[in-house]
């Protein structure tokens, strides 16, 4: 199945994040596109509300907003970014090896029709922040990514066309629905 | 003398011996601190130099690299060594690049607003938190969201995270996987002892307990560290120097041993003549003990390799003895000259003691005292207990062969001309400096170390060892004041790229006037409230969210102002601390320059202030301090020189036959120098030393050569002596001259081309020999 999400970079996809945090009484919204530039090579680029651009490459982030001067720091101090790394790289290469390398991992659904990949971090630090991954998808399109942090806080990205979609107010219930319903 | 006498006296020496060694095994204790064999600071720059040179900033680094195949494990290792050392109270500062919230105490915490400067420029209003809390809100939709989530409550303006900026080094190294790498993949870690630089004691314990700490973690066994820094250095030189004067010293000892048998084929003669020096360097070391609290390690060991002159004595003593006859007798022949011989040594080794350093005047103290006890025992204790019958030296073939060969050898006047004139030459005509002024050459250290220490300060920024900013001012908030006025002014030299960065002590600690003016700039409760609550308008925040903030704003505005005493108990406090000197009722404080590349522009730093401000170059103080450490042994030589002079005129009651002694003396003394001078040698302090050390044997030979006896058999003694002395000499110290250490060389070079001048020329310019 992940061999058929393959695709050749540079993939580029649009997407829509909604971020349930402990310190916020209302969900954070930001919408963009992510781009795998191949290998470990991955860009994450916001363009609402404000424009910000994080590029991973060699093991660094570099952090770009406007009128700043760029910061740089440690992949290994985001271990969000290191998750979405391990798990866009492996599923767009088509890379189960590497799949199976960063996350233990458990498969619901078929390949064919609705599917659920639930990933969860081998690397025992990562795992100190980012509980488990789950993304949602049917046939060859990954269609949502729910990104569980250990403290609680949740951050779900609509991948692709679902991207447009993101309600205004989102709530955790109302994404859960728009991510397993009907395509 | 009878042989139950004999007996008695042999066993009461041997007591006594014991009991010296008892009183110095109870109070003898031995300091390593090599700043006392260090020349006295005169002026203020020097002062300052060698306290820096011991406790300063700059001498308690060390330098860690860690290598190894590949670069996961080594960030790894780095972040669990610093953890470790982090724990550990020998160490005040342990840094590798990792990211770290907690360098301003949790204690000290609301003292962020205090310490930070945000408040100069902004105050705490509703428009500044608003733009604040938004920032927050994109960082928290950034990648970079959980490491700042936990941050948020306690300080929305992140003071801390602009603390850990202002405080981190001025240029880092290049980080991976969040630790300082250098450019040749090691893991980089910064280490300062609080240990003083130059107490290698001290120092060997900070250096293993990191060594433990690193073998303890998991995954170490394929990694390599490396240590550098002065700290590192001393202990290392002090390990190195030790080892091969031990390993010589075994070697030539053997030699020694074995010359003596073969010289004069009487197992109970070797052990019996090694009694006066074992009472000399016991002797020594007791009066030490009796003089000096401390005794320090470099003295004992120059000390033991100085009373090598009084082996002489019983050589001369045994080569002098005539067939059938008392020791005593010959003994008593030979007494006067021996006595001018240890008297004339004395004289020259009390120069040491008129230079005024501790460690030289403990070394004149020892060697006067081990020379006179030698001396003494020679002449009223030795002769009692030698054999009756020995063979008499005269005698030998090859002796007689070689004196008849030296008798002849032709001795035209203009010899010592020509010596005197290609000496001169020598001198003039030698290439580079003459002296060498540089301290770092007598303390040497590998080339590849030193160039792996710049290579690490490089890729660090670490603090130039040259330059160091000097602020005075009547009061330590003086010192704080006058830095903080001058950093405009420094940041302005760093932006011109004079320099690379100047570490001010105001970058850890503003001046209390300061503090309490941000306490002005702090808004009370109710207003704070207000103004968060206006900034929190439309934004997703948590209502009670920022209560942890508000709580600490209101603490804040009540904290007595950080005082440099307060602060000292936390790491950074302490590092402030050592950039704070107090001085005869003013306080100095200590600026740490990196990469300075444009002297002149970092001279007029400060220019403006009246004299408060100035640039000691570090080097400069130290080369006039050698400089002047040597006038002033020049002058003790000069007046050791002169008595010298007046005491062998006294005792040979000849002015001409004074010359006979003294003119090849000086003579090889001077072409010792002109040889080393050719060979491209600088001269440094320990030539001087070992050149002294040098005539005094020279003084022995020319003493003994020049004595006209009229008795060709007693010549033939005397050679046999003095070619005996002089094989010694040359054995233990051309095994020296082999040696890497430089000072270890030098001494050793300086005194076997001493001894072979000395010798040469004392030969060639006896008067008698020419005579007949």
């Amino acid at each position: 199945m992940i061999a058929a999400l393959r695709q050749p970079a540079p993939a580029h996809t649009a997407f829509a994040e909604a971020r349930f945090l402990q310190v916020l009484d209302r969900p954070l919204v930001v919408s963009g596109q992510l781009s795998w530039l191949g290998g470990d090579r991955l860009q994450r680029r916001v363009e609402h509300p404000r424009a910000e651009t994080a590029t991973i490459a060699d093991g660094e982030v570099t952090q770009q907003r406007e009128g700043k001067p760029p910061r740089h720091f440690s992949l290994k101090r985001a271990p969000q970014l290191q998750v979405l790394l391990d798990s866009f790289a492996a599923l767009l290469g088509g890379d189960a090896g590497r799949l199976q390398q960063a996350f233990e991992i458990r498969h619901e659904g078929d390949a064919a029709g609705a599917w659920t990949l639930t990933l969860v971090p081998r690397d025992a630090r990562v795992a100190r922040t980012v509980a488990r991954i789950r993304i949602d998808g049917a046939g060859n399109q990954p269609r949502c990514m729910h990104m569980e942090e250990a403290d609680g806080d949740l951050a779900v990205d609509l991948l692709g066309p679902l991207a447009a979609r993101m309600p205004a107010q989102p709530t955790r219930t109302g994404l859960q629905a728009l991510c397993q319903g009907s395509p | 003398m009878r042989r139950g006498a004999r007996a008695t006296l042999l066993v009461a020496w041997l007591l006594v011996l014991a009991g010296l060694g008892w009183v110095v095994a109870q109070r003898l204790k031995v300091s390593t601190d090599l700043r006392s064999f260090m020349p006295a600071p005169t002026t203020p720059d020097q002062r300052l130099l060698m306290e820096q040179v011991g406790e300063g900033p700059g001498s308690r680094l060390l330098l860690l690299t860690i290598s190894g195949p590949s670069d996961a494990p080594l960030a790894a290792l780095s972040q669990g060594l610093a953890t470790a050392l982090k724990k550990d109270a020998r160490y005040s500062q342990v840094l590798n690049g990792s990211f770290d919230l907690s360098s301003l105490d949790p204690q000290l915490l609301p003292y962020r607003y205090l310490l930070s400067p945000t408040l100069d420029t902004q105050p705490l209003d509703e428009a500044y938190l608003a733009d604040q809390l938004q920032q927050r809100l994109d960082d928290l939709s950034s990648p970079a969201a959980s490491l700042l989530k936990s941050l948020l409550p306690l300080d929305p303006t992140l003071e801390t995270l602009k603390l850990a900026e202002r405080w981190a080094p001025a240029k880092s190294p290049e980080l991976r996987d969040g630790m300082w790498f250098t450019p040749r993949h090691e893991a980089l870690l910064l280490v300062q002892t609080v240990a003083a630089g130059f107490d290698p004691g001290a120092q060997e314990q900070a250096i293993d307990g990191i060594r433990q700490a690193f073998h303890a973690l998991p995954g170490s066994a394929g990694a390599h560290l490396e240590l550098s820094g002065p700290g590192y250095f001393s202990v290392l030189i002090g390990a190195q120097t030790r080892h091969q004067a031990d390993w010589i010293g075994r070697v030539s000892t053997v030699g020694f041993i074995a010359l003596l048998l073969l010289a004069y084929r009487s197992v109970g003669s070797l052990l019996l003549s090694a009694l006066p020096i074992a009472s000399a360097a016991l002797a020594g070391i007791a009066a030490l003990t009796l003089a000096f609290g401390e005794v320090h390690g470099i003295t004992l060991a120059f000390g033991f390799t100085l009373l090598g002159v009084a082996q002489e004595y019983p050589i001369r003593v045994l080569s002098h003895r005539r067939a059938g006859e008392d020791a005593l007798d010959s003994v008593r022949d030979l007494w006067p000259l021996l006595l001018t011989a240890i008297a004339s040594a004395c004289i020259a080794y009390l120069a040491f003691y008129a230079s005024g350093v501790a460690g030289l005047q403990q070394l004149a103290v020892f060697t006067i005292v081990g020379l006179l006890v030698a001396g003494l025992s020679t002449r009223y204790l030795l002769p009692h207990l030698l054999p009756r019958r020995v063979r008499d030296v005269a005698a030998m073939g090859w002796l007689i062969l070689a004196r008849d060969w030296l008798d002849h050898l032709p001795r035209p006047r203009w010899v010592p001309l020509l010596v005197a004139l290609a000496t001169a030459a020598m001198l003039a005509l030698a290439p580079g400096p003459f002296w060498q002024n540089n301290l770092a050459a007598l303390t040497p250290v590998p080339t590849a170390l030193l160039q792996h220490d710049a290579r690490l300060r490089e890729a660090l920024g670490a603090p130039d060892v040259r330059y160091l900013l000097v602020l005075q001012a009547p009061t330590e908030q003086g010192v704080l004041a006058l830095s903080q006025s001058l950093q405009p002014q420094a940041d302005a030299l760093v932006a011109r790229h004079a320099v690379d960065a100047i570490e001010l002590p105001s970058r850890y600690l503003p001046t209390v006037a300061q503090q309490r003016a941000r306490q002005q700039q702090l808004p009370d409760r109710a207003t704070l409230e207000q103004a968060l609550a206006g900034a929190l308008q439309g934004m997703p925040f948590r209502a009670d969210l920022f209560q942890p903030f508000v709580d600490d704003v209101e603490t804040a505005r009540a904290l007595p102002p950080l005082t440099p005493e307060r602060y000292a108990q936390t790491p950074l406090g302490q590092r402030l601390t050592a950039m704070l000197v107090r001085r005869d009722g003013h306080w100095l404080g200590l600026a740490t320059v990196s990469g300075v590349h444009d002297v002149a522009a970092l001279q007029t730093l400060g220019a403006d202030r009246g004299g408060a401000v100035h640039l000691l170059d570090l080097k400069a103080a130290s080369e006039s301090l050698v400089a002047a450490y040597r006038t002033r042994i020049l002058q003790a030589l000069l007046a050791a020189a002169l008595l010298l002079v007046l005491t062998i005129s006294i005792a040979l009651r000849s002015a001409r036959r004074a010359w006979h002694v003294l003119a090849p003396m000086t003579l090889a003394t001077f072409l010792v120098l002109a040889v080393e001078r050719v060979a491209g040698i600088e001269i440094s302090l320990f030539h001087l030393v070992a050149l002294i050390l040098a005539g005094g044997l020279g003084l022995h030979y020319a003493l003994f050569f020049e004595r006209d006896t009229g008795d060709p058999a007693e010549q033939r003694r005397t050679l046999h002596a003095t070619v005996v002395c002089v094989l010694s000499a040359l054995l233990v110290f051309g095994m020296l001259a082999w040696a890497t250490i430089p000072v270890l060389r030098a001494i050793g070079l300086t005194v076997s081309l001493g001894v072979a001048f000395h010798f040469c020329l004392s030969i060639l310019m006896a008067p008698h020999a020419r005579q007949d």
